[in-house]
């Protein structure tokens, strides 16, 4: 018998530690594990560096109530709703240090992380300043003559959170057809904890029928939790898009401390759950026109 | 196919549509080409170019969705929308970047930054002198930093020409160009490199020996000293009359208005 990987967002999220290095697989408004991130800030999880591809909106919440200071990655970005403003103040207030890699760099440190190899080379990066300001990438030799390359030293993340569209209790996950987003393929096999929130948790038999579309094996995930809309604001594919609302209403408080304080403790701290978190977001209503693109 | 080749020029042309008009001139049948996230202007010229002289150039939409059909250009370049009815989903660790890298496909990339320098470095990084401590944090270099070191051939597209953005020497170098000019991209063992810097007031290329960007061609009835003007570094005299950059045709002007970008999404890339 497979273990049992069902949990609650509140266990799911005490699995992680202050000061971890915690993986968020998204990109700049695109399936971000939000309930997870939403959960770490109510716990006052403090010290977390994040490793992401391009970080949007998570990284701007967690920023924004100081659970981080320190960031992995290749962008942080709302792409169409501009910087993430709180990361950025905080970066130049000095209290999140940024290690910037390119994103073979990032596939590179992963990579070699899941492989349980010291280091993998990429040709990116070569010629820019990058590699002077990270003592994670040297330049190396090739062994075989030629050009050199750029060593990109194992990154093992302390966890991976992920979102999904479908998972079993035993914690296989399940992709609807869609874009696979960019770094499904490495980071969680990076990781040493993995959570995946699911939009549905089925029987094994669902995931069964199209085992093609099986993205995670259980064996390899700490814990399941269903959740959802668990992306919302973030667009989740095939499933729902992106509000442009809720990410116009962030950019505006984003200018003020006050008013990040009141946002934070509106949709973040203050409902009770993820189901009162949809509520507060506007209900079934929204998440109709979220599933019809018509809020994107 | 629309009647583009004995289409008259446009009357009522405006900047977003020449510039795409000439950023779409850059790519051709043979060629893959991708884009990534605010990238209205490469879209729309990916597009353009499919609809008239090169139905056979290859659209990565995102980098994500191969041989897309989206509706109209969407509020995104990076979201769904835009890979609507895509023949094949690229998973980016497994498939993107082994073509990107591999070096026969995909050999021309399409790059927005922040700051470009006159020997074509950009800079998404960080402004000021300390990466650690910097004065402004930008968003990141992304797939940039690849791009500039693995052999591409680099079309800097800026929609806001003005000393900020076009500088001497980039605070930080995020892509590399030529580096330090001359010799010293090849020395350090790159190849490609930037062709060609489509900006709202000319078009910009780069010296074949100093590796010196330079005026290539002047947007109608802009003058050589408006874009000095707007230039944050010296650029070299022109040596007799520059071309003017040819404006684009009314069915150019109509594809990209009606068909492609009916929205105007181009138009949020100016004025910044």
């Amino acid at each position: 018998m497979s273990a049992e990987k069902l949990a609650t967002l509140e266990d799911a999220a005490a699995l992680v530690c202050d000061g971890d290095t915690v993986a968020i697989l998204n990109m700049a408004t695109q399936a971000a594990p939000m309930a997870l991130v939403r959960e770490l800030i109510r716990q006052e999880r403090q010290d977390l560096g994040v490793v992401c591809l391009v970080g949007g909106i998570p990284v701007d919440w967690l920023a924004a109530a100081g659970a981080m200071n320190r960031l992995i990655g290749a962008a942080v970005s709302m792409e169409q709703f501009g910087l993430c403003q709180r990361y950025r103040k905080a970066v130049e207030a000095g209290a999140i240090r940024v290690e910037e890699l390119s994103e073979t760099a990032l596939n590179a440190r992963l990579g070699a992380g899941a492989r349980n190899l010291p280091f993998l080379p990429t040709r990116g990066l070569i010629g820019t300043d990058l590699i002077d300001v990270n003592d994670n990438l040297v330049m190396l030799d090739d062994p075989f003559g030629g050009p050199s390359v750029v060593a990109c030293k194992a990154l093992v993340p302390d966890v991976a959170l992920v979102h999904a569209h479908k998972a079993d209790r035993f914690g296989n996950i399940g992709y609807e057809p869609t874009a696979l987003w960019p770094d499904l393929g490495i980071m969680p096999k990076a990781a040493t904890t993995v959570i995946v929130t699911a939009e549905e948790i089925v029987d094994s038999e669902v995931l069964r029928a199209n085992p093609d579309r099986t993205v995670l094996p259980g064996f390899m995930v700490d814990a399941v939790v269903e959740a959802p809309f668990g992306a919302h604001p973030t667009s989740f594919s095939p499933r729902y898009g992106y509000d442009t609302a809720m990410h116009l209403e962030w950019i505006g408080a984003a200018r003020d401390d006050e008013a990040v304080a009141v946002f934070l403790e509106k949709y973040v701290t203050g409902p009770a759950d993820h189901a009162a978190y949809l509520e507060t977001v506007g209900g079934a209503e929204q998440m109709t026109a979220l599933r019809n693109w018509e809020a994107s | 196919m629309s009647d583009w080749r004995n289409s008259p020029p446009a009357e009522d042309w405006t900047i977003d549509e020449l510039m795409i008009a000439r950023l779409a001139a850059c790519f051709g049948d043979g060629d893959q080409a991708c884009n990534g996230m605010a990238s209205f202007v490469p879209v729309s010229a990916f597009w353009l170019a499919r609809l008239t002289h090169a139905p056979d150039l290859v659209w990565l939409a995102g980098a994500v969705g191969l041989e897309p059909r989206p509706d109209r250009v969407p509020a995104s370049t990076l979201e769904a929308p835009l890979w609507r009815d895509s023949i094949m989903y690229v998973e980016q660790y497994g498939d993107f970047w082994n073509f990107a890298l591999n070096g026969r496909w995909l050999t021309k990339f399409c790059v927005g930054a922040a700051q470009l320098d006159r020997y074509g470095n950009g800079n998404n990084s960080v402004i000021g002198t300390d990466y650690h401590n910097p004065r402004v944090r930008l968003p990141g270099t992304a797939g940039l930093g690849d791009m500039g070191s693995i052999g591409k051939r680099l079309y800097y597209w800026n929609p806001n020409h003005n000393p900020r953005s076009l500088v001497e020497r980039v605070d930080f170098i995020s892509c590399a160009g030529y580096l330090g000019g001359g010799s010293e991209r090849a020395d350090a063992g790159l190849e490609g490199g930037p062709e060609l810097v489509i900006t709202n007031l000319a078009v910009m290329d780069f010296h074949p020996e100093t590796r010196h960007m330079r005026v290539a061609s002047l947007h109608p009835g802009v003058t050589f000293e408006q874009v000095q003007e707007a230039t944050g570094f010296e650029l070299p005299a022109p040596e007799g009359p520059i071309p003017t950059t040819e404006a684009p045709t009314a069915e150019q002007v109509r594809l990209i208005r009606d068909i492609i970008d009916p929205d105007n999404m181009r138009r949020r890339e100016f004025g910044r």
